[in-house]
């Protein structure tokens, strides 16, 4: 599975991945409260932090711009909403801001390995074996839904190209239920695979 | 939780996930409308409350963790901290209200209790914390905010239709899918019939 994580060696790479973790999350919480009555200052600093944060070698403002474009549609949303009810001064200040503040935050996953992370989660997460949730069935749970996307997406097509044999109209009510019906057979096998290896 | 449970959470949360890969229902101009909140929709009515909740939490877990499962490739801990960071969140809750009114009572699901559960949580559970998490992110005021949000009530309505429809499907051809008691005792009696049936047949009146 293709993750969001882009090899490199920048100072971001670098930083392990719990101090990362609180440095963004610090920066995040600090752009969030900027108070909203300085006006245009409330829009500048988060997009100098967020041009410092990508400037930085390594990852570039290249990689910046496509996170701007792969959240287009958020933004764009948001910046009409915004035009509509608060008029195109404070548009642009929150858009700006907002578009600065997932920027940011994108930074995690995009320089620390998925692995690394889910091991990040697992050690912050340790708290919970005290609520008797056991870490071990979480990572087997997450193992396994993980694996269930490959599967998935083979049972979406099959049912996608049986009905375009039949030349049936593309429809979502027509897809859904021979689709959740492979997808529930595939969830029994993977039950009782799971169940022989001595999976309780 | 046993095995098979284990497996059909994982399953669950695999639908979400896939049915929001591209090439999928993205209709509507360009502008992606996924079919994502029809498999949360689903996840909670046919996994019930504790089960439901639980995959969206591992699906979002995944996601988190930098996986590009939401719709249009999304992923990492920035969905969470962008506008629509609260209606992910809300997938948790809303599965979790689908399960208890579709399943209340451990009754079968009829088809105007579906209709309402998944009304009730697949839009009003998930919008609820949706809208103040956007309000607060975008300081746009609550009010302008759930007006804004209107715009893609439409959509979830038909999905929410389409899942009803979905349900209903499902506990008349395939009352396993639920995993319940109503569905084995009702899968005995149609096996019952259905060993009569054949038991009654003529030898021999085959070919």
């Amino acid at each position: 599975m293709v993750t969001l994580y882009r090899p490199g060696s920048s100072l971001w790479h670098l930083l392990a991945t719990g101090r990362k973790a609180l440095v963004l999350a610090a920066l995040v919480l600090a752009i969030s409260l900027l108070p909203q009555a300085w006006g245009r200052p409330t829009a500048t600093i988060p997009a100098a932090l967020c041009l410092a944060c990508y400037a930085v070698p390594g990852i570039g403002l290249r990689v910046l711009l496509g996170q701007l474009v792969a959240m287009r549609w958020i933004l764009i949303v948001t910046a009409v909403g915004q035009l509509i009810f608060l008029g195109p001064g404070p548009a642009l200040v929150n858009t700006t801001r907002i578009a600065a503040l997932i920027s940011i935050a994108a930074l995690l996953a995009l320089t620390t390995r998925t692995t690394d992370l889910l091991d990040a989660m697992e050690r912050g997460l340790s708290p919970l074996s005290r609520l008797r949730i056991d870490p071990q069935r979480v990572a087997l749970l997450l193992a396994v839904t993980l694996n269930t996307v490959p599967a998935l997406t083979r049972a979406a097509g099959q049912v996608r190209e049986a009905q375009r044999a039949r030349s049936a109209r593309p429809s979502l009510r027509r897809f859904a239920v021979p689709f959740l019906i492979l997808a529930l057979k595939h969830a029994d096998e993977l039950g009782e695979a799971l169940t022989a290896r001595g999976v309780r | 939780m046993d095995a098979t449970d284990l497996a059909r959470v994982a399953v669950f949360a695999g639908i979400v996930a896939v049915l929001g890969l591209p090439g999928g229902f993205s209709v509507f101009g360009a502008v992606p409308i996924t079919a994502q909140t029809l498999g949360v929709m689903l996840a909670g009515a046919i996994l019930g409350p504790w089960l439901g909740a639980l995959s969206m939490t591992a699906l979002l877990t995944l996601v988190a963790a930098g996986l590009p499962l939401l719709a249009g490739g999304r992923g990492g801990a920035t969905v969470f901290i962008g506008p629509t960071g609260g209606f992910a969140l809300g997938w948790i809750l809303g599965a979790f209200v689908i399960g208890l009114i579709v399943h209340a009572g451990a009754r079968k699901p009829v088809w105007w209790r579906t209709l309402l559960g998944i009304v009730v949580g697949g839009i009003g559970a998930v919008y609820a914390i949706g809208i103040p998490v956007q309000s607060a992110v975008t300081h746009l005021p609550l009010g302008s905010t759930a007006l804004q949000s209107l715009v893609f009530v439409p959509g979830d309505l038909i999905k929410a239709v389409i899942a009803t429809l979905v349900v209903r499907t499902l506990v008349r051809a395939y009352p396993r899918a639920f995993r319940r008691e109503w569905a084995r005792t009702s899968r005995r009696r149609s096996e019952g019939a259905r060993s009569q049936a054949v038991g009654s047949r003529p030898v021999g009146s085959g070919r």
